[in-house]
């Protein structure tokens, strides 16, 4: 119970990386390592992977974005990440909402 | 789990007492919830040469998507080799270290065809990885089932990344431990005639994308190996599949 209301004050919080320029650079590197296999280098999509550049994910919520990195989505075929630290998922949505 | 179109080649030595064993492995995640892996086992041992000792075929199953706090993997694995296998990956049984003072010409003879399930039960928390593996082995020539047991938790030496790409910062290494061992068979469950492992691990992930882990193992008894040093080099091949596709 007080690791799901430590989470929900996680999310409340935002992305605690939003407007840092660093973490935009951080989550470049981090995409590059581990998104643009499958959503392609410039992050337009390929195949099954959508555009992370599309309306849809630019307006999205930051928490929507964690949520989706953190739990994946099966039929799209894309695995969690939960393995990575909040840390670098947070860092990854800095870079992909730097996108827009 | 290894990511849907994706192939990770490895190199794992395990260094012993006077003996060498080498695994190749090939690991292709087939879909999100699957992944099968392939591997081939030889050694050297000091005196007596090298010599292939089989292979395997393994695939795992994450049975429910999303993340839980706990995530269960099932792990299926037939084995074809032979007795002078020295691969160690796991420990189960009554496995000590004297399994491998027989000489190779004789343990050669001794061939085996064995299938090995695991459930997996890992946890990411706090930026840790918490793994706990919990082994079941069956030699298919009608001897009992082996039982076993590995915990292991791990973490990154830097939850944030840098902006700059570096080699030797702290976020490339990932620092952990893991105990391991034998819990008897079918019959004689227990901790009896057991051997027993604990091993500090370091991984280092080169901006290549190759990643080197180094992991000696201290026996924890008297029928354990004194030291086991492991070695792995792996290099993950990011979709492959696209290689023989038609672009969209």
């Amino acid at each position: 119970m007080r690791t799901a209301l430590l989470v929900c004050a996680l999310l409340a919080a935002g992305n605690p990386y939003e407007g840092k320029p660093d973490a935009v650079r951080a989550g470049a590197k981090l995409y590059g390592r581990h998104c643009a296999q499958c959503h392609g280098p410039t992050a337009e999509g390929y195949g099954r992977a959508p555009s992370l550049r599309s309306a849809r994910i630019q307006t999205a919520a930051p928490e929507e974005l964690f949520h989706t990195i953190t739990n994946g989505v099966m039929r799209r075929g894309m695995p969690s990440w939960a393995h990575l630290p909040a840390e670098r998922r947070w860092q990854i949505i800095t870079y992909i909402r730097s996108l827009k | 789990m290894e990511e849907p179109g994706n192939l990770e080649v490895a190199f794992d030595q395990v260094a012993g007492k006077s003996f060498l064993s080498s695994i190749m492995e090939l690991e292709c995640g087939v879909r999100t919830w699957w992944t099968t892996e392939f591997y081939l086992d030889g050694q050297a041992t000091g005196g007596q040469g090298a010599l292939f000792t089989g292979w395997r075929i393994e695939n795992r199953f994450r049975p429910w998507m999303g993340e839980h706090r706990i995530n269960p993997v099932l792990y299926v694995e037939f084995e074809d080799i032979n007795g002078a296998d020295k691969s160690l990956k796991e420990v189960v049984g009554h496995d000590v270290a004297d399994d491998q003072l027989v000489p190779n010409v004789e343990a050669r003879q001794d061939h085996q065809r064995e299938l090995e399930t695991k459930l997996i039960l890992s946890s990411n928390v706090r930026g840790w990885d918490i793994s706990t593996n919990l082994i079941g082995e069956k030699n298919l020539a009608a001897e009992p089932w082996e039982f076993g047991y590995a915990f292991g938790a791990s973490r990154p030496l830097a939850f944030a990344v840098t902006p700059s790409p570096c080699t030797f910062c702290r976020e490339n290494f990932s620092l952990g431990a893991e105990i391991f061992g034998g819990l008897g068979t079918w019959r004689q469950f227990g901790l009896t005639g057991t051997s027993h492992y604990i091993a500090p691990i370091v991984a280092w992930q080169l901006p290549s994308g190759a990643q080197l882990t180094v992991s000696p193992a201290f026996g924890l008894n008297g029928n354990s190996h004194t030291l086991l040093v492991r070695f792995t080099v792996s290099y993950e091949m990011e979709q492959i599949g696209r290689l023989f596709r038609r672009s969209p």
